[in-house]
């Protein structure tokens, strides 16, 4: 199971805290750096992957006055939206693309198939060219 | 989504081209850590199924037990069932050995060859438990776009000769790319940053035109070109610049520096995805995403579970079957 530490919150400043996920890697690490540093209550956000071959990835959460805990879960939330944004800009898109796709290839239907079909198109020519 | 009062961007996407198994589009106004992050988890983390135990029966044909068994690990499986599926490490309905239903599919083969002629065993020798997990067979997705497909032939296995015989049965599981690359939905998956070309007008024009055709034919791919009309030099394609630097090398042995300026727009993307025909290519990308998403909440919850344990000391961490 996935776990989360936190180190430096047991000190009197709880606004800088370093963050140890396992079980992650560059994956979320650096996309969490970039969502944390577009956060204006951030004053430094960093993270690195101690070694290679553990499972490990440490994230370095300076605030300006909250709770480092707190602005990491706004981040986590932030990211959250932005995942469903663009989960459904792409699924409509790849809809809105589709019905134009069939949109128009009803219109080339009505004035023979273009492509893939023509080629097939064509084999019958000939086709029917040996038969005579 | 309109309650978040979020700093981030919100990104556009552009469809270009859409096939089962390629989709090529557009990511723009956001960042390449999400753009990287989205790329990493289809590559390695998107499940599919795939043959992950096989139990031989009979071989007699020419290759080994164990390297027909690699074979039939790699052959792609339809695996839109996967995300509903559980691993078979954490299946509880089985006793761990991954045999029921919720985690894996049985496959059995069984072909002798009686003729005189070299039997081909393929994938489509396979026999399902489950109609919707079956083998990808990419020839029968040609016959539906209109090509004319010699015969559907599966993937090959193994050949056999005259009284060579194979039967066994093999449990297909769910996994991801990290663990074994068999699992991974992905041929491709790529990202470029759109290129944003600027030509030097005033310098441009202090070139002849054979030197304006020298130096467009410099450029390995054809991104520039020489108007026939006004002898003008355009951009025709600026996408098909691959960051080669060859037309700057150029310029500046003709001692023309700067005569085009190439910037690398770092918030916008041009994905190109390919399947390996395990998962739709759109699919893979909205399954990325749902991976994402648990990914966030499996940080998110772990620390819930860290309160609880604060909170009710050594009891907590006990109940969830020991520490951390």
């Amino acid at each position: 199971m996935a776990s989360t530490k936190e180190y430096g919150a047991e000190a009197d400043d709880q606004t800088a805290s370093t963050f140890s996920l396992t079980e992650e890697d560059h994956t979320l690490g650096n996309a969490l750096r970039y969502v944390l540093n577009k956060d204006p209550r951030v004053s430094f956000v960093g993270y690195s992957i101690p070694h290679p071959s553990e499972e490990r990835v440490n994230l370095r959460l300076q605030t300006t006055g909250l709770p480092a805990r707190d602005v990491l879960k706004d981040g986590l939330q932030d990211m959250m939206a932005l995942n469903d944004h663009v989960r459904v800009t792409f699924e409509k898109a790849v809809d809105d693309y589709k019905t134009l796709q069939g949109m128009r290839e009803m219109s080339v239907g009505a004035s023979g198939r273009s492509g893939a079909s023509a080629k097939s198109g064509l084999t019958h020519q000939t086709l029917s060219t040996d038969t005579k | 989504m309109d309650t978040v009062t979020s700093y981030t961007r919100f990104p556009t996407v552009r469809i270009r081209e859409l096939k089962d198994d390629y989709i090529k589009f557009e990511l723009k106004d956001t960042d390449p850590s999400i753009a990287n992050a989205l790329r990493r988890i289809m590559i390695a983390e998107v499940p599919t199924l795939a043959i992950d135990l096989v139990e031989i029966e009979t071989n007699s044909s020419v290759l080994n037990d164990e390297f027909l068994s690699h074979r039939l690990g790699l052959i792609p499986l339809k695996s839109e069932r996967a995300m509903e599926m559980r691993l078979s490490r954490d299946c509880d309905a089985c006793d761990g050995d991954g045999s029921c239903m919720y985690c894996s599919v049985e496959f059995t083969l069984n072909v002798k060859c009686t003729s005189d002629q070299t039997l081909d065993v393929t994938s489509h020798d396979l026999i399902s438990s489950d109609p919707s997990v079956v083998p990808v067979d990419n020839n029968l997705a040609q016959d539906i776009n209109g090509f004319d497909a010699p015969e559907a032939r599966g993937i090959l296995i193994v050949k056999l000769r005259r009284g060579q015989e194979l039967k066994l049965r093999a449990i297909a599981r769910k996994g991801i790319g990290k663990d074994h690359a068999k699992w991974s939905p992905a041929a491709t998956v790529a990202f470029q940053f759109e290129p944003e070309i600027h030509i030097n007008e005033a310098l441009m024009e202090s070139l002849s035109l054979e030197e304006k055709k020298e130096w467009v034919d410099s450029c390995p791919t054809k991104v520039f070109e020489v108007d026939p009309q006004t002898q003008q030099v355009v951009v025709v394609d600026a996408e098909a610049y691959t960051y080669d630097e060859e037309i700057l090398k150029k310029a500046e042995a003709m001692g023309k520096t700067g005569l085009v300026d190439i910037i690398s727009r770092d918030d916008s993307f041009i994905f190109t995805v390919e399947s390996t025909g395990a998962i739709q290519a759109s699919q893979m990308f909205i399954n990325a995403i749902e991976i994402l998403k648990t990914k966030l909440d499996a940080v998110r919850l772990s620390f819930d579970t860290e309160e609880a344990d604060d909170q009710f000391g050594e009891l907590g961490a006990h109940m969830r079957g020991g520490g951390m």
